[in-house]
């Protein structure tokens, strides 16, 4: 591959890291709405006694998973921080190569010493590459984490509606409750694929 | 491409130019990089930017090993000037760059650390060369506020950056100022923009009058020689430059 077309998947790749970076941001944000409507609905269960037992219980597995959900959360920002600094690195080393490259193109007679240089750069730029697809491929493996961690709660937001019908004088104020809670994990869902289908791609 | 011509040579004591790039883009502005080899030393003034490395390296490589060039003198701070140096540190990690002290915490974001920069104090310095030295004079505020010219007392010989520099159209190639009269017209916006003070300017002036330069060598456009060199001194004293001028052409 010329280092233009490097240069040119680089930049895409760059673009791609950064856009999941802004897709964790607003699963970080659902998943602190989860935790904050779990709390709440935590407090109502215990407000409603034995006929929302269950509803409690559901309630507090709801809170444990988006706790863990931000946390996942955290280490793919981290994981994207990683990527955009060394995809950086790489577009300035592929600038620097694409100089050095247009430099032995314009010499008159062949330099020995610049060849070497170039081979040894080139070989730093593939490592680095290889460092930016150990880290995408952890990125797809915390995502996969993620996308079960989320059919987890869709599960166990769906038991809520049930557990809501049996809450008598509370049984609206649960169903609604738990209807927010299913709303919730669904608008989560689509952005982990459209992360994961991003992160396939690159 | 751009090309290598020898401009003085005394025995091993020799300055090459490297100048006219006619397939640079032209975006960007056209310099003039000086080898000055005394001894088998040998050192690069203003290397320019790193769009130019290419052309600047493969024009030297005519001339000399590229890779012996063991020094680089940077002017000032500015990007057309210096911000190869991460190239050059790539070819070799152990030049140097003497520079104002003002810059050697502001360059290595171009290229570099506090090992590869050689910091020159105000008052300027002597910088060894082969047998013999060259002297960085202070030319502050000319335009850049830490800046120095590079004197060659046995070539006699001025490097003066942006001091001299000229804008010259695409049409005007030589490399000695054939035509002063002719030639200032394209110099006389530059220095009036760019050169910020009467007071800086004068000081210059008076010190330089005082030199033995049979060459003056600008960073962009032609080399002034003979009487040529006074001439400029003379127009550049009376010339009036700086921020009372800028005022009176923004309300004109």
């Amino acid at each position: 591959m010329s280092t233009q077309a490097l240069q040119h998947s680089s930049s895409q790749q760059l673009a791609s890291f950064v856009r999941l970076n802004e897709g964790i941001k607003g699963v970080v944000l659902i998943a602190f709405q989860i935790n904050i409507m779990a709390l709440n609905a935590i407090l109502l269960a215990h407000r409603a006694g034995e006929v929302a037992l269950g509803f409690g219980v559901i309630s507090k597995e709801l809170r444990t998973l988006s706790v863990e959900l931000t946390a996942l959360m955290q280490a793919l920002s981290s994981d994207a921080y990683q990527a955009v600094n060394l995809i950086s690195d790489l577009l300035r080393r592929e600038r620097r190569q694409r100089l050095l490259e247009a430099t032995r193109g314009q010499l008159a007679a062949p330099l020995p010493a610049l060849d070497t240089i170039l081979a040894e750069r080139l070989q730093v730029f593939q490592n680095r590459a290889l460092q930016v697809r150990e880290v995408r491929l952890r990125l797809l493996d915390r995502l996969e984490e993620a996308r079960k961690l989320c059919q987890f709660g869709t599960a166990i937001s769906r038991s809520a509606k049930i557990e809501a019908a049996y809450g008598r004088e509370y049984g609206r104020a649960l169903a609604e409750v738990s209807q927010d809670f299913d709303q919730k994990i669904q608008a989560i869902l689509p952005s982990i694929e459209t992360l994961c289908a991003g992160m396939q791609r690159i | 491409m751009k090309s290598a011509t020898t401009i003085y040579q005394e025995g091993s004591h020799r300055w090459v130019v490297i100048a006219r790039d006619q397939a640079k883009p032209g975006f960007v502005i056209d310099t003039n990089e000086y080898l000055i080899s005394r001894d088998g030393d040998n050192l690069l003034t203003d290397p320019g930017g790193s769009e130019i490395f290419p052309a600047v390296f493969a024009a030297l490589a005519t001339v000399v090993d590229p890779m012996s060039i063991s020094r680089l003198f940077a002017s000032h701070q500015d990007p057309d000037i210096i911000s190869s140096l991460g190239l050059w540190l790539d070819c070799n990690p152990q030049i140097r760059c003497h520079v104002s002290r003002l810059w050697d915490s502001f360059i290595p974001h171009f290229g570099g650390d506090d090992h590869s920069l050689q910091a020159i104090p105000d008052e300027g310095q002597h910088i060894p060369l082969g047998l013999g030295q060259l002297e960085a004079i202070p030319a502050h505020y000319l335009h850049s506020s830490g800046n120095f010219h590079l004197y060659d007392p046995d070539a006699r010989i001025l490097f003066s950056g942006d001091v001299g520099a000229a804008l010259l159209p695409d049409d005007h190639n030589e490399l000695f100022v054939r035509d002063f009269d002719q030639h200032i017209r394209h110099a006389e916006g530059f220095h009036r923009r760019w050169m910020g003070s009467n007071e800086a300017k004068l000081d210059w002036c008076e010190r330089a009058s005082r030199l033995k330069i049979d060459m003056m060598c600008p960073q962009h456009g032609a080399i002034f020689q003979g009487d040529d060199v006074m001439r400029f001194i003379n127009w550049f004293a009376e010339l009036p430059v700086g921020l009372s001028t800028f005022r009176h052409r923004r309300h004109s």
